[in-house]
């Protein structure tokens, strides 16, 4: 009831007020009235009843208030209002508008990006409640199971609506052009139903399809569908031929659906009676939906007693196995990414704060000239409350244009984003193609942008309201002094964007020198020189260790045999790369102790890659021709190898290998050590490496290394045709320099890098315009004293240097308490990167430097006008 | 307990007024107030007014134009079944809040 009159009482404001006019009135009238009648003279009776009633006004606006059409109609009055007074001080308008945008903008572009690549990677339903299922020896992020423990975790639990197992598989891609290596995974039927995803056009397969012989349909990826068919809706029905074996498409899944992401075919999982049984064979991934009610504490609770149970049966697989449900999302961002956006947000949330101080203080200054206005109406009965609201709708509004010039800023910004990532990184990354201005992403903006005005408005107009109202309206428009508490706020708030850009741009500084040096690792080997590619063997053709060994002997001769080729080498990882896994490790007549595992990274090399890449053998021999498939197989070990596992012994003689449980792997007699070599960027800590020939133990996938002393990639050309003379319908991969590989794999550190960057850049930029604008009203406000103090014989140095020394005041605090926070947070930064200390001593001192010489620069306008002030004129103006 | 506040108090007064008296003008409740208590209260006019269309906002109270005996156009007030109730509840809390207020005075 009363809500709708509030409402109706919206369209008919004007009458509700003549209407409370008239009451009040009426009110006056009937008092004088009753004066007269008690025998008073009109006009008398008349003052005493004015008197007695008090201020019509205030009394007026207090009524109106408490009719509440206030809510809606008395705001959209104030909006006009505070729209009317920002189109009257343009200058102060457009600055304002445009560094929120600029702070609003960076927030929604980084914000979205995150959005759809952290936070909405998949579009699949209540995705919170999508687990992975995997066994846990060695404690790590690996989601992997054997498919017979997979079946019975199906038949043993009750936490999953349905699990789901998917394994992926390199094939190759021919029949259509050039032999192209592909990537597919191959699911059981319910897996999309455990995602609950729709294909974009025509159908998933069914249980009938997941029988072996029956398989042969496939669903394409999106990212693949685009690729190779153009997005042709036609491909349904074509026959492709992968691995010699023809598939027919029945579908294509959406693009929001990029999982597992490097997948470019699902087929149907149809696994033999024999493979089900298989407890070592540990290959699959298990992915499940928690029932509903099933908490993911519940689900792991609970598969550690399954696991329990199958140790128990199957001792000799499955002792110290344990179980990891853990959240599908987790696996998906993998370690790093959610960790890089949230360095970013929160730099970029900075950046925001940095803008909000400088609106603040803008807002400071304008405050200042508004002081006679804002006596006005408090003189004229406007309550506090009711200035303190137009002043906040007026920096809501601010904050609202702000957020307006921000989705605009945001867009181009993320444009940017997205045109830089090369597209064959971008496939590999769930959630990439997904990233736009979407609903959430414009809730993030408004709210923020409101946050934005409300903070740089707020002190500001209670500093605005603690007005003395005589001495105000007696200085009439004149003296538009700062009182000490105004200027101490400002101060304040200058110190804080100090702080703030110190804080943004040491940690730029430090990411900036961590990629630098991650990015120069690899520098001795030459690798602008060096021209690498993958190539994967389908095993089909290549189904005897003997026809992988000629392979790689033929392959290798005839690329060493072009011209300009100094070295031709294979590796399954190069240095830096961070390729390889690590395996399991058994060392002859030496028992494991149970729940303690030995492991080391496992790298097939070709004879000639230590001698390629510089690695000296320290001890003992490298490979040599002799070593063949007739010989005893050998190995070579890294120095940390020979630390952690042979600690004071000599390891020459000893037999290893690198099977894992139940192996038939031969032993291999270790016969050097080669010197420490870093196999990954990120990982500072060296793994024990063993390395293989691959004249022995040939790699199904490895790297080719072909060094020249050209250019490598006019090489390729000719590499191509050497290898297609030996095996026309072999595809190679990532045909990249050296340099060029490492870079892309610190493609995701080279944009957090740039976006820290941009954002302490700007940060500081504002930082600068924050001192300058600070001390220029300082210089404007005391135009007077220094008239005064020149006039008495003050040389014009001293008064440069009064100026200067405040400004010098202000930079040291906002340094200081800048680096103390730089400190607090920069092992944030630190822990992310490679060769980095929180506290680097030469980054800490030289931007102390930079940040001091910024601020001095920005105050030598203001302190240059002051020192040149005329006193004449200053004292005669006033 | 007691909702013991002035605001409370005056809609009390208001209310009590209003159903004494049937439909009453601004100015009417002010004089009646002032003689209904001896002179003692003195209701101001920059706290009646607010407190008279917050009532009303709230359903408690009417109101309609009317002709006053001096043939002058004024805005009467009156009571409402709600507001009936709403005069109950206050009464009751005002009890209580004098009850309070006693037993402490009394108390030593």
């Amino acid at each position: 009831m009363g809500a709708f009159r509030r409402f109706t009482n919206l369209f008919r404001r004007t009458a509700v007020n003549h209407e409370i006019e008239a009451e009040l009135q009426a009110h006056i009238d009937l008092a004088t009235e009753r004066g007269m009648r008690e025998g008073l003279p009109p006009e008398a009776a008349r003052r005493e009843a004015l008197l007695r009633f008090g201020n019509p006004a205030s009394t007026r606006e207090r009524v109106l208030s408490a009719d509440a059409a206030l809510s809606f109609e008395s705001v959209w009055a104030d909006i006009r209002f505070a729209a009317r007074q920002l189109l009257r001080s343009p200058g102060f308008a457009i600055t304002s508008i445009l560094t929120l945008s600029i702070g609003i903008g960076a927030n929604t572009a980084i914000f979205s990006s995150m959005d759809a690549v952290v936070l909405h990677p998949l579009a699949v339903p209540r995705l919170d409640r999508v687990v992975t299922v995997a066994e846990q020896q060695i404690s790590g992020d690996f989601q992997i199971a054997s498919l017979a423990n997979y079946e019975d975790w199906a038949r043993q639990s009750h936490s999953f609506e349905q699990l789901a197992v998917r394994t992926g598989k390199d094939m190759s891609l021919t029949g259509a052009g050039d032999a192209e290596h592909v990537q597919t995974t191959l699911t059981s039927a319910n897996f999309f139903s455990v995602l609950e995803v729709q294909p974009l056009i025509g159908r998933v397969y069914g249980e009938s399809e997941s029988l072996p012989g029956r398989d042969s349909v496939a669903v394409l990826n999106y990212g693949f569908w685009q690729r190779r068919f153009g997005g042709d809706p036609a491909v349904l029905g074509r026959k492709v031929v992968l691995d010699q074996r023809e598939y027919t498409v029945v579908g294509v899944m959406p693009k929001t659906m990029q999982y597992p992401s490097d997948a470019d075919f699902y087929l149907p999982f149809a696994p033999m009676q024999k493979e089900l049984q298989n407890r070592t064979d540990r290959s699959y991934f298990v992915t499940g939906r928690l029932r509903d009610g099933v908490t993911i504490k519940q689900a792991q609770a609970e598969m550690r007693i399954v696991a329990q149970r199958l140790a128990q049966a199957y001792p000799s697989t499955n002792r110290d196995m344990s179980i990891a449900v853990e959240p599908l999302l987790d696996g998906v961002n993998g370690t790093y990414t959610p960790l890089y956006y949230r360095l970013l947000l929160g730099a970029t949330l900075f950046v925001l704060l940095v803008v909000c101080a400088n609106v603040a203080n803008l807002q400071f200054a304008r405050g200042l000239q508004r002081r006679p206005e804002i006596a006005m109406r408090t003189a004229l009965g406007a309550s506090r409350t009711r200035i303190l609201r137009q002043l906040l709708t007026e920096s809501a509004l601010l904050g609202l244009l702000g957020a307006a010039g921000g989705l605009l800023v945001g867009g181009l910004y993320l444009h940017l984003i997205l045109i830089a990532m090369p597209a064959r990184i971008a496939r590999f990354m769930a959630g990439w193609s997904n990233i736009s201005l979407n609903g959430r992403v414009l809730a993030f903006s408004l709210l923020i942008a409101a946050g934005a005005g409300i903070v740089s408005g707020i002190a500001p107009a209670i500093e605005a309201l603690r007005i003395n109202l005589a001495n105000q309206i007696k200085a009439g428009s004149r003296g538009t002094t700062g009182s000490g508490r105004s200027h101490r706020l400002r101060n304040i708030f200058a110190v804080a964007q100090v702080a703030l850009a110190v804080a943004l741009v040491v940690g730029a500084a430090l990411m900036s020198k961590g990629m630098w040096s991650m990015l120069h690792l690899a520098d001795s080997y030459r690798p602008e020189k060096i021209l690498t590619f993958n190539v994967t063997l389908p095993p089909a053709h290549y189904d005897t260790v003997q026809k992988q060994v000629a392979w790689y002997a033929d392959s290798l001769e005839k690329l060493r045999a072009l011209p300009g080729v100094t070295h031709a080498e294979i590796s399954i990882s190069l240095p830096n790369s961070d390729r390889g896994w690590l395996h399991d490790l058994e060392i002859e007549n030496r028992k494991t102790v149970p729940g303690k595992y030995q492991s080391t990274l496992r790298i097939p090399v070709s004879d000639g890659y230590f001698l390629a890449f510089q690695i000296p053998i320290v001890a003992g021999r490298s490979f040599n021709r002799g070593d063949s498939l007739e010989t005893t197989p050998v190995a070579v070990v890294s120095q940390k190898f020979v630390a952690q596992y042979f600690p004071g012994e000599n390891p020459i003689g000893h037999r290893i290998r690198t099977g894992g449980l139940n192996t038939t792997e031969p032993w291999a007699t270790i016969v050097g050590v080669a010197r420490e070599t870093s196999y990954s960027t990120w990982d500072d800590t060296p793994q024990p490496a063993v390395y293989f020939d691959a004249a022995q133990v040939p790699p199904m996938d490895t790297t080719y290394a072909v060094m020249t002393n050209g250019n490598p990639l006019a090489l390729a050309p000719s590499v191509r045709k050497a290898l297609v003379s030996v095996d026309p319908n072999l595809p190679l991969d990532m045909v990249l320099t050296y340099r060029q590989y490492l870079n892309e794999q610190m493609t995701g550190l080279i944009y957090a890098a740039v976006m820290l960057v941009i954002d302490a850049l700007i940060a500081l930029l504002l930082a600068a315009i924050g001192i300058f604008g600070v001390m220029a009203n300082l210089v404007g406000e005391q135009t007077r004293e220094i008239g005064v103090r020149l006039a008495m014989g003050a040389r014009r140095e001293d008064v440069l240097r009064m100026i200067l020394r405040r400004a010098g005041w202000l930079t040291a605090a906002g340094l200081g308490s800048g680096l103390v926070l730089a400190f607090g947070l920069s092992h944030l930064v630190a822990n992310l990167l490679r060769g980095v200390r929180s506290d680097d001593p030469v980054i800490f001192s030289a931007i102390a430097v930079a940040i001091t010489a910024v601020s001095i620069a920005s105050s030598w306008i203001p302190a240059r006008r002051a020192s040149h002030v005329d006193p004449m004129q200053a004292l005669r103006s006033e | 307990m007691a909702k013991n506040d002035l605001q409370g108090t005056l809609d009390l007064l208001v209310l009590k007024t209003l159903a004494q008296n049937g439909a009453l003008h601004g100015y009417g409740i002010v004089l009646h107030i002032q003689s209904a208590s001896g002179e003692l209260l003195r209701v101001e006019e920059g706290s009646l007014y607010p407190a008279l269309h917050r009532m009303e906002q709230s359903g408690w109270i009417a109101s309609e134009w009317a002709m006053t005996e001096t043939n002058r156009r004024a805005k009467y007030y009156k009571l409402t079944v709600q507001g009936r109730r709403q005069l109950e509840l206050a009464q009751e809390s005002f009890d209580q809040l004098v009850k309070g207020v006693r037993a402490v005075l009394r108390y030593a």
